[in-house]
């Protein structure tokens, strides 16, 4: 019932790959970087070479971020030795990396949203050149250029706030090219993006490495850096533990490398007859998000939901959830109907929600956990006066702090001090306390470790047999595959696939999904 | 380009001055005359100054100042004992008001970016500095008599035609200052570097930060500019008042603040214009002059103010609440998108 | 864990004022006497700091309580003088409760118009109070014509003035509110909601908490803290006025950044703003008991949060980020 992981040792080579008579454009050697006494790099050697797609991975804190910042002078590191272009850095400041033609696009594309894309793209030169009194007229001229080099059309009047996440990414993408650059370095550049979206990043991604430039990608998505690298790397725990060139890596060798350890899914069987239905959607429909959603879950039952980015998938839980409620449709719980037209509706009727986006919206992260596993209990835990129970409150959060195993040193610690994988467990045992009859839950495993992963698949098959409707929406496919009973793909809005999985392997979900997607793309090909 | 204009604060605001305007014309013609619309200028020339300021400092950062009142006043204090002991000039008394105001702006600024504190919280603090301290050394007497200088400034206007009353009238030079500091401020904010980096440090500080723009810089220029601006308002305040009255001023933050937000300034900062700022001042002084020409008691106007506000921002937060339900967020298959 | 005492600078800084205020004036600053007049006076700031505290708990602030405050004098005194025919100060007991009971349901009605702009509607805190603000000090001013009204009867003026035994009934009445805010925001759901939803409007919608609710209660409750405050200030002062204590809006934001509330929103103790405003009454009197100008008390006050606040800076205790309005929108963007 529960996934096994075995450790398996790891030898691997550090290869330099293919390319040794091309020219290195930048080399770094036994760089160290120390965070109080925390080492987040240990003597990493790392290199790109001219025009090469470089794709950087590694779970959270491995240090990736520590490795960028290092490169683009924002961290001088604590000892190790770095080149560009054959020469000798002993301290790298930011004026230099800019100077050499380095940039990074950070995940937050550093973007002004209340001005136009015009002066976004051409911020960077105008405070460079000095200039005391503005040109709007060179503005437009720097605009233009950029956007021409990367063949893209975007209105440079409109406000940047108004864009898309991607129409956004390609403002900063722009402004980096505005000087002569050498090495972009994109930061999580897709967590973001649809589909399509991504493939048009792909499209300017290889096209500027045609021109020369050279990429660093940083990931955590395996299959697009399949995708797109010429070499991967592999950074766990502060230690460069491989340099590979793309034919010599697949997905399952690179989450080995990642992790330190093998993943081995057991799949979920869930009950043997789900009679009785628990929950019954039909025709659930609300304008922009989705259309015509029918389906039933039955007690005990884990049901996946998966599908690409912007496919309606966490809209549609957000209106079961009661966040952004359904136009028409009806919802049947236990046989009665029920209206949602409030959180506190649908957490009436047994619907519990584990969002997405666990910084903003899972929990309040500067609150202690004690804090954090109570508010929809909150009510139970009042004495005969009718004041909060401190006793009572304190030994609720104490049993699941024990029950789910939180590492935490004391219920009072504010959960932003937490890991991913603790954190996540702090939200569900919010949902666990209020004995939920259906819990969805949206990407419960983005950003936690391979460790914390199957401790939560564990909390969850638990949840399932002692009776609960689970709804799994999530984009990893081997977690669908191998935690649910059946799935729903969803595009467009609409549910398009019903799938048995005991009948599909990963491949052919992936295949259904990624086929949706090209599918997709002919037909916004079309309405272009 | 229309549905361009029909998204901005601006045109409503525009619109609503226009059709309050009408309304006020209709029932008393008086108010479109030249020597109305003149005397309307001079008399709001003090909050027109400031709410430039103002508008510069919620760009910045959204959160309001409100210790350029006490800055005016403490500057007006001093400027008004300095004149009447040491004589001097009308030049001489703006050179001195401004160094002042710039003074006290800075110590804000400075004060606002080492500790990393909302505007508001920490001007809340020396506006009760600067307005205490002007009280324990004016032992907050008035000063009927003031220099003369003040009273003449008061009375330079361009033009000269006669009034209904037979009296002569123009368009008085502090109207004119304050017509100069909407030209300055639209200037500095739309066609200077530094003005582009107000904005862009009101829109994402982090970002601005990282294109290299020098926030500390920036932040001390507008503060630099609201005390500058608090020091024109003053010496222009003791020519329209021609005394000087140490708690005259002090209280009227609230008013500029809510015009500047009238005008479309955020709260989050990175927005807010010249024009709409403007406009704002311009509604108090219709809704203000209009009670007056229409006869219905001044003690209306908060009301008439306060229920603008109130309508003007259920309005806006209706339209964005409608405006996020209908965007789209999936491009649902087979449906008809409007 | 280690323990630590919450808010010790605040402690020390007490102390100091205090044995400051004494060793200035040893004769008259540590008698009876004074500690008796210092206890008629500091409830009236203390009710409107509360007041001012439990919104900015929630994450927002309200501009329009002194307004309120106002409004709750004027409204209750009119109804006095139309109940009792005209003679307010021999109005019964009855007709006083009445009118009082008038004055607190028009509070409370801005404080339902406050919490649904900004909990329904969400319009951002500032911007709503700061309308409501104009709006109500229009109705007090239209309501008075700019007049004083004058003459209450002896309950209103007892309120202000009586003393049970050695202890002044404003002091009771501020440890029973004291008592009753800090079960309010320590020992209910609802104080426990106002601290979450301040810390973070959208998780706490996400985990079921009924923001709406939540937020319009806690600005009734600030209109509550004003119509007492309205009430202690009509006894002290028999009269009530469309423009009273307009200064004392920004002392109460003041006194809350001084207590160490989080201008934020989400955390802050009710002990450090009571300290707080211990520190300031204490200051304030000390002050006028020197003979010195009544208005260095508001330079010292103002002088003194610039020293907490950089205190607090050199401290570690960087609290309030810059970039907190672009944080908030940040959240308000995921908001619907």
């Amino acid at each position: 019932m529960v996934p096994h992981f075995g450790v398996e040792p790891q030898q691997i080579q550090i290869r330099t790959g293919c390319c040794d008579s091309m020219s290195k454009f930048l080399q770094m050697v036994n760089i160290q970087k120390n965070y109080g006494g925390v080492k987040a790099l240990k003597g990493v050697d790392f290199s790109i070479d001219q025009a090469e797609i470089h794709c950087l991975i590694g779970e959270n804190g491995s240090g990736k971020s520590t490795l960028i910042k290092i490169i683009s002078g924002d961290v001088q590191p604590d000892g190790g030795e770095i080149q560009i272009e054959g020469r000798h850095y002993p301290r790298l400041r930011q004026i230099d990396s800019l100077n050499l033609g380095i940039r990074v696009i950070y995940q937050d594309f550093a973007l002004f949203p209340n001005l136009t894309v015009a002066e976004n793209i051409a911020y960077s030169q105008l405070v460079e050149k000095g200039d005391r009194l503005v040109n709007w007229q060179e503005i437009h001229e720097i605009a233009k250029a950029a956007t021409e080099k990367i063949q893209i059309n975007l209105d440079l009047h409109e406000l940047v706030g108004n864009l898309s996440v991607a129409n956004q990414q390609m403002v900063a993408i722009c402004r980096a090219l505005t000087k002569d650059v050498r090495l972009l370095i994109l930061d999580e550049p897709t967590s973001a993006l649809s589909k399509v979206e991504i493939d048009q990043q792909f499209k300017v991604v290889f096209d500027l490495q045609s021109k020369g430039i050279s990429i660093m990608f940083v990931s955590h998505k395996l299959n697009e850096v399949l995708q797109i690298a010429h070499k991967v790397s592999i950074l766990r725990d502060g230690e460069m533990i491989a340099t590979l060139p793309r034919e010599e890596v697949d997905n399952d060798k690179l989450i080995q490398l990642m992790s330190g350890r093998k993943i081995t899914y057991t799949r979920y069987k869930g009950p043997e007859t789900t009679n009785g239905k628990l929950l019954e959607v039909k025709g659930l429909t609300k304008k922009n998000n989705f259309a015509d959603v029918s389906f039933s879950l039955g007690r005990g039952e884990i049901l996946g939901i998966t599908g690409l980015l912007g496919s309606g998938r966490t809209e549609l839980a957000l209106a079961l959830y009661g966040i952004a409620p359904a136009d028409r449709g009806s919802v049947v719980i236990d046989g009665k109907p029920v209206t949602i037209h409030s959180v506190q509706d649908a957490v009436r009727a047994g619907i519990g929600y584990v969002p997405e986006d666990r910084l903003t919206q899972g929990l309040v992260m500067k609150k202690s956990v004690r804090e954090n596993v109570v508010p929809i209990v909150i009510d139970q835990l009042r004495n005969k006066l009718g004041l909060l129970d401190n006793g009572e409150w304190r030994q609720t959060v104490d049993h699941w702090i024990d029950e789910l195993g939180i590492k935490v040193a004391h219920r009072d610690v504010e959960v932003r001090t937490l890991s991913g994988g603790n954190q996540q467990k702090v939200v569900l045992s919010k949902w666990l306390a209020s004995k939920p009859k259906i819990l969805i839950l949206d990407n419960p495993t983005a950003g936690v470790d391979v460790a914390a992963k199957s401790s939560i698949y564990e909390v969850v098959r638990n949840m399932a047999e002692q009776g609960v409707g689970v709804i799994l929406i999530s984009d990893e496919i081997p977690e669908v595959v191998n935690n649910c009973n059946r799935i729903l793909i969803m595009r467009n809005g609409r549910l398009v696939e019903h799938l048995e999985t005991q009948d599909v392997t990963e491949e052919e979900v992936q295949n259904l999904v990624e086929m949706t997607g090209t599918q997709q793309q002919q037909i916004s090909g079309e309405l272009r | 380009m229309m549905k361009k204009l029909t998204k901005q604060t601006e045109f409503y605001l525009a619109l609503l001055i226009i059709a309050l305007s009408i309304f006020i014309t209709l029932n008393n013609p008086r108010f479109l005359t030249t020597e109305n619309i003149f005397g309307l200028l001079r008399s709001f020339s003090v909050m027109g100054i400031m709410s430039v300021g103002v508008l510069f400092v919620l760009i910045l950062g959204g959160s309001p100042d409100v210790s350029f009142t006490a800055i005016a006043q403490v500057v007006q204090y001093i400027v008004v004992i300095l004149t009447l002991n040491y004589g001097g000039n009308i030049f001489l008394a703006f050179l001195v008001a401004c160094a002042l105001g710039v003074l006290m702006g800075l110590l804000n600024g400075f004060l606002v970016h080492k500790f990393k504190v909302p505007t508001i919280i920490i001007t809340i603090a020396t506006s009760n500095i600067y307005f205490g301290l002007l009280y324990v050394f004016s032992k907050g007497e008035v000063i009927f008599v003031i220099h003369p200088m003040f009273r003449e400034f008061g009375q330079l206007a361009i033009g000269s035609w006669v009034g209904q009353h037979g009296t002569p009238y123009g368009l008085s030079l502090l109207a004119i200052i304050w017509l100069l500091t909407l030209v300055a401020g639209w200037f500095i904010l739309r066609r200077t570097q530094i003005g582009r980096n107000i904005y862009a440090i009101g829109g994402n500080e982090i970002a601005a930060e990282r294109v290299g723009i020098n926030v500390f810089k920036t932040r001390m220029f507008v503060f630099g500019v609201i005390g500058f601006l608090s020091g024109v308002a003053a010496i222009v305040h003791a020519a329209i008042v021609q005394s000087a009255i140490p708690n005259i001023i002090v209280g009227q933050e609230m008013n500029v603040i809510a015009a500047v937000f009238l005008g479309g300034a955020g709260v989050f900062g990175g927005k807010g214009t010249i024009i709409g700022t403007f406009l704002g001042i311009l509604l108090l002084a219709i809704v203000s002059n209009g009670l007056t020409l229409l006869g219905i008691s001044t003690y209306w106007y908060n009301v008439l103010i306060g229920a603008v506000i109130v309508v003007s921002i259920t309005i806006s937060a209706i339209q964005q609440i409608r405006q996020e339900k209908t965007r789209v967020r999936v491009q649902v298959e087979g449906e008809v998108t409007a | 864990m280690k323990k630590r005492v919450p808010n010790l600078s605040l402690y020390i800084l007490l102390i100091a004022v205090v044995v400051l205020m004494t060793v200035l004036n040893p004769v008259r600053f540590p008698t009876r006497r004074n500690f008796f007049s210092m206890a008629y006076q500091l409830p009236f700031l203390a009710f409107l700091s509360m007041g001012q505290m439990v919104p900015m708990l929630a994450g927002g602030i309200n501009l329009a309580i002194i307004a309120t405050t106002n409004l709750t004098g004027i409204v209750t005194a009119m109804l006095l003088s139309w109940l009792s025919g005209g003679s307010s100060w021999d109005a019964s007991l009855f007709i006083t409760l009445v009118a009082m009971a008038g004055g607190v349901l028009a509070a409370l009605a801005v404080g339902a118009l406050n919490g649904f702009l900004i909990g329904h509607l969400r319009i951002p805190d500032m911007l709503a109070t700061l309308g409501t603000m104009t709006l109500v000090e229009g109705i007090n001013i239209v309501l008075t014509r700019g007049y004083t009204l004058t003459g209450f009867p002896d309950f209103l003026i007892a309120i202000g003035n009586d003393a049970w035994g050695d202890i002044p009934i404003p002091f009771i009445i501020f440890v029973v509110l004291t008592i009753l805010l800090g079960v309010l925001l320590n020992k209910t759901s609802f104080g426990y909601s106002v601290y979450m939803i301040g810390s973070n409007y959208t998780a706490s919608k996400f985990s079921a908490i009924d923001t709406r609710k939540v937020i319009i209660k806690a600005y009734m409750l600030s209109s509550v803290f004003a119509a007492v405050t309205s009430f202690i200030m009509m006894g002290q002062m028999n009269s009530v006025k469309a423009n009273y204590a307009e200064s004392y809006l920004l002392v109460s934001i003041l006194a809350c950044i001084l207590g160490a509330i989080d201008p934020m929103g989400g955390s802050g103790r009710l002990s450090g703003l009571v300290v707080s405003v211990l520190i300031l009454q204490v200051v304030s009197t000390g002050v006028n008991l020197l003979r010195m100008d009544p208005f260095f008390v508001r330079a010292m006050w103002g002088f003194i949060v610039i020293v907490v606040i950089a205190m607090n800076h050199y401290g570690q205790h960087v609290k309030f980020p810059l970039g907190f309005h672009r944080w908030k929108r940040a959240e308000q963007s995921v908001d619907q």
